[in-house]
């Protein structure tokens, strides 16, 4: 993971060593190529010198990288247990001798996930360790087998999504999948997205049309319009977010950490699309409704007090499939793809349709586009 | 090795100072107590359900915390407006109101971060945010430049009063080469942390209700009228009930920067309120919401009906010198400013902000009992957090408070 | 002395103020530039629908620039082939009224009676075949090319994807639905109902 473009504040010992160690572009690590003059400690003397000093701690991150480097575990872990509420839970579960395995491994569970890092900068194996941490968890806890995914954005992919808004008809089978597909809150009804009923010959009157409507559909006279998060290219609620718990990721989906995310809801105000929720209350889903399918930034369970939002199902479109609002939608109006493809459906929408967006003059870039027979 | 024993000695002498007085003085900090712990209580029962105990939805997703952290960080930069004439200018008349704008300016501060953290979602991991231990978006989140702004502001204005404090403690007289330029950086700090508290707000092109140039312009003008309002009102008060002396002429003086500042303020109102009427666009519907209702929704009227009379006559009394040196009605004139700028800068700032929504939808917001139990809790923390600082700082700077040496 | 302090908060002030500008972005002006400029080297994904298409029987189809698969529909067809029954030619079949008609239940509701009728569509001489308006004979599995006739702006659309839906993913290969899998060919529009799904929650938010 190269570090030379962060932009944040996080003290990255380990890092900034070891970019300063094997530096001489030959790839080797000993003092064989040309490049290394004698004077030099060599590299790999250098190596073991650091390792020493800072043992394997080089590429953790966040709280990791300060506590790990600067004093034994336990020292940190003593220090923080008095400050904070969880944190003394946990020690004091998993001191007794009393309590079983199970709640001392979930104790333990809790502990590191309570003080894991950002999953933007985790490293590979960091990133496997937090996803088989949540999958046990869920074991122990429901004694049921979730599968969850960490699946990395994939090359060449930009994912787009186009609606055609003359196809609508406003049955909302679409906001039912997403509610079943990404484990939303049942009790606050969360939905991710909101089918607009509109009036024929009043253009796009947002204010005045009707986002909850329960009548026989499509309404004489009116059409219908959806609306989630648009994935921009340029997204405000990225910017303005203070722990970079949300953020674009390769492929375009703007994702959230759940665990990360310190609920402060700035990105809230900042999306001009109505785009983000929050968890007002803890989430409930009944046992048998929950979607075991998941990804670490998708449809996982979420906890009180963190944001979340569409993210292209992101469980099922990185494995190829379609989300689950285009899978459900019965006239085809919802068209999903992959922006570089030359040859993908969306890109001939694009290229072959009046298309528009909302909102363009912000500058958001959204990656979602309207259209019309 | 004798800063320390002095140190020690202070910290024991202000423990001493905070505890013993009056039977008011006790019934007062009874009764802030009371209602801190009101407020701890309403906390932990929003801890426990999360903030659907607020009245805040997804629609209204800030409510009455953020709006009183608005307002606050206004009070807490106001202090400069002191600052400025006493180390700057050398104008001796604000010296004994400057330590107590100062120790106004740390419980504002102190308030705005227990209601930023009571805001917070998620305040087990809020150590995130924390610079070093977590991740912090700087430069590109505003919020982080707020963190930034805010604590060392609150550094400022704790360091400051505490060095001359402490050499007053010892009868020494403090060397303005040490306290100026940090008084001078406080000026440009001050400015800074309701600049920025503004940009927060100002740079969200989502919400065109906040999203003008004005805004920072305001916070500033609105903020230097309620500001010195309060520490008038705060000195008034003092005069009263202590032995320490202020003169009428620098109450005056502090009310001159109210009138200048409320007048400042009121034209700019009265160009908001132009661009949003006179040519409305769908982008005026809040301060048509604000104003006038929208849709028969109409929850913020009787606040901001109130605020703007209110606002007007304290400004318009404020404007004839002779009324405004008249103690009396100053101070009056100060109390319904300091009334009229909370509801503007509060409520009538943050909630029309977000109505309608961006789809033009409205959900109206009423804060919920165990919200405003919480408020009121973090101002009585920050009523408490000023008496002891006013008290220990008085009596040291009425050299009733002087270390001993043995 | 307080000189110096004002050149020093004004630098420090400058710095910031540098430091300040946002960052990461920037590289496209906007997603169009950044669609063409990162599409011009694709060469594929790694990422593929084959996996989601097993078990699915399909027929590649090639419509002008198009090429991609439709679900096939012979087997999908209740008692295909026709012949099995109408072992005659229809004028042979005719009885009298009394006894049940062969799918009596199909309402034909597709355009009107001056327009289509069964044998728009169907052969009464050839059955296991459709045909064209000029009785050219159409495969079942093309059944598109009944409908392009005459929903030729549906058929464009179609073809690149703007109209119908995908199989099963959005990766290649491209397998499309084809007309006869969303509309009920003899009454091929859809119908009102309610919808899915009511927010209680957002009425009372509301109110």
């Amino acid at each position: 993971m190269s570090n030379n473009n962060k932009k944040w504040f996080s003290l990255d010992l380990g890092n900034t060593k070891k970019e300063a160690t094997g530096s001489c572009g030959c790839g080797k690590t000993s003092g064989g190529c040309g490049s290394h003059t004698h004077d030099q400690i060599s590299d790999k003397d250098f190596d073991a010198a650091v390792d020493a000093a800072i043992g394997d701690e080089r590429k953790k991150d966040g709280f990791d990288q300060v506590f790990d480097v600067q004093m034994d575990r336990r020292t940190a872990f003593r220090k923080l247990t008095a400050s904070l509420l969880i944190g003394a839970g946990a020690v004091s579960t998993s001191c007794s001798v009393t309590t079983g395995e199970n709640a001392k491994e979930k104790a333990q569970i809790d502990w590191e996930e309570q003080f894991k890092g950002n999953y933007k900068l985790m490293t590979d194996e960091e990133r496997n360790a937090t996803v088989e941490r949540l999958v046990r968890s869920y074991q122990l806890r429901k004694k049921k087998n979730i599968n969850m995914s960490s699946k990395d954005a994939e090359k060449d992919v930009l994912f787009g999504y186009a609606f055609n808004i003359s196809k609508c008809q406003g049955y909302m089978d679409c906001v039912s999948a997403c509610v079943e597909e990404n484990n939303q809150d049942r009790n606050s009804q969360m939905e991710y997205i909101r089918i607009h009923e509109m009036k024929d010959g009043k253009g796009f009157k947002f204010d005045e049309a009707d986002d909850n409507y329960y009548h026989e559909v499509p309404a004489e006279g009116h059409f219908y319009m959806g609306t989630q998060c648009f994935h921009c290219d340029n997204p405000p609620c990225v910017d303005v977010c203070p722990v970079q718990a949300t953020w674009r990721e390769d492929d375009g989906l703007v994702v959230i950490d759940y665990d990360w995310c310190v609920g402060c809801r700035y990105c809230m105000a900042a999306c001009p699309y109505d785009g983000r929720r929050f968890n007002w209350s803890t989430p409930e889903v009944p046992e048998e409704e929950v979607n075991k399918n998941q990804h670490y930034l998708g449809n996982r369970m979420r906890k009180k007090g963190v944001m979340e939002k569409c993210t292209f199902c992101v469980q099922r479109s990185r494995a190829g499939k379609n989300p689950a609002c285009v899978e459900a939608c019965p006239t085809g109006a919802r068209i999903f793809g992959n922006l570089l493809d030359p040859d993908s459906t969306i890109r001939w929408v694009l290229e072959n349709k009046k298309v528009f967006r909302l909102k363009e003059d912000l500058g958001t870039e959204p990656k979602f586009w309207y259209f019309m027979d | 090795m004798r800063r320390l024993k002095v140190f020690r000695s202070l910290v024991k002498d202000s423990l001493d100072t905070t505890t013993q007085g009056s039977k008011r003085y006790h019934i007062w900090m009874a009764f802030l107590t009371f209602v801190m712990l009101i407020g701890m209580y309403c906390y932990s029962i929003q801890l426990e359900y999360g903030l659907s105990a607020t009245g805040m939805t997804d629609r209204v997703s800030w409510g009455l915390y953020i709006s009183n952290f608005t307002f606050l960080v206004g009070v807490a930069a106001a202090a400069v407006m002191l600052v400025m004439p006493t180390y700057v200018l050398k104008d001796i008349d604000f010296k004994q109101a400057v330590l107590i704008g100062e120790g106004l300016a740390v419980a504002a501060l102190i308030m705005c971060l227990a209601f930023v953290v009571a805001d917070m979602g998620g305040p087990s991991v809020l150590w995130h945010m924390i610079p070093g231990l977590g991740v912090f978006n700087f430069p590109n989140s505003m919020l982080t430049w707020d963190v930034l702004v805010l604590n060392g502001y609150l550094f400022l204005n704790i360091s400051i009063p505490f060095y001359i404090l402490f050499r007053r403690y010892q009868g020494k007289v403090p060397n303005p080469k040490i306290y100026v330029p940090g008084a001078i950086l406080s000026v440009f700090w001050a400015v800074a942390i309701h600049l920025v508290t503004a940009f927060l707000y100002q740079g969200l092109q989502a919400r065109p209700f906040w999203n003008n140039a004005l805004l920072g312009p305001r916070f500033l003008a609105s903020a230097f009228a309620a500001g010195p309002a309060l520490i008038i009102l705060v000195l008034a008060i003092i005069r009263t009930f202590t032995e320490f002396k202020i003169e009428d002429k620098t109450i005056k003086k502090i009310g001159m920067i109210v009138t200048v500042a409320a007048q400042i303020n009121l034209i700019m109102l009265v160009s908001e309120l132009f661009k949003e009427f006179y040519a409305p666009t769908h982008h005026s519907e809040s301060a048509y919401y604000l104003f006038f209702g929208l849709h028969g929704k109409t929850a913020l009227l009787p606040w901001i009906w109130t605020a703007i009379p209110l606002n007007v006559l304290a400004t318009v009394l404020l404007t004839f010198g002779k009324l405004r040196n008249n103690l009396k009605v100053l101070y009056f004139c100060c109390f319904i400013l300091f009334i009229a700028i909370w509801i503007e800068k509060g409520f009538g700032l943050i909630v029309p902000g977000f109505i309608p929504g961006p789809y033009g939808k409205i959900a109206e917001y009423t804060p919920t009992g165990i919200e405003i139990g919480v408020t009121l809790g973090i101002w009585a923390l920050g009523a408490f957090v000023f008496t002891i600082l006013a008290k220990t700082a008085i009596k040291i700077e009425t050299g009733r408070l002087r270390f001993k040496t043995k | 002395m307080t000189k110096k302090n004002y050149i020093y908060i004004l630098g420090c002030t400058c710095i910031v103020t540098l430091f300040s500008c946002k960052h990461g972005e920037g590289e496209y002006h906007n997603i169009t530039d950044k669609i063409e400029a990162k599409s011009k080297n694709y060469h594929g994904t790694s990422i593929s629908s084959e996996q989601l298409l097993e078990g699915i029987e399909t027929v590649e189809i090639s419509e002008g620039p198009h090429t991609f698969l439709i679900p096939e529909r012979k087997s999908q067809i209740k008692s295909y082939a026709c012949t099995e029954c109408h072992t005659k030619p229809l004028h042979q079949l005719k009885t009298n009224d009394t006894i049940k008609k062969a799918h009596w239940d199909i309402k034909l509701a597709h355009a009107n009676l001056n327009t289509m009728n069964c044998i728009t569509c169907h052969n009464g001489n050839d059955m296991d075949n459709l045909k064209s308006l000029t009785g050219n004979t159409i495969d079942f599995n093309r059944s598109h090319k009944l409908c392009s006739q005459c929903h030729s702006k549906q058929f464009e659309d179609w073809k690149g994807g703007a109209h119908g839906k995908k199989v099963a993913g959005w990766a290649p290969p491209r397998a499309s639905m084809t007309c006869v899998n969303c509309h009920n060919p003899h009454k091929p529009s859809f119908e009102t109902r309610w919808p899915a799904r009511f927010n209680t929650q957002k009425v009372k938010e509301r109110e």
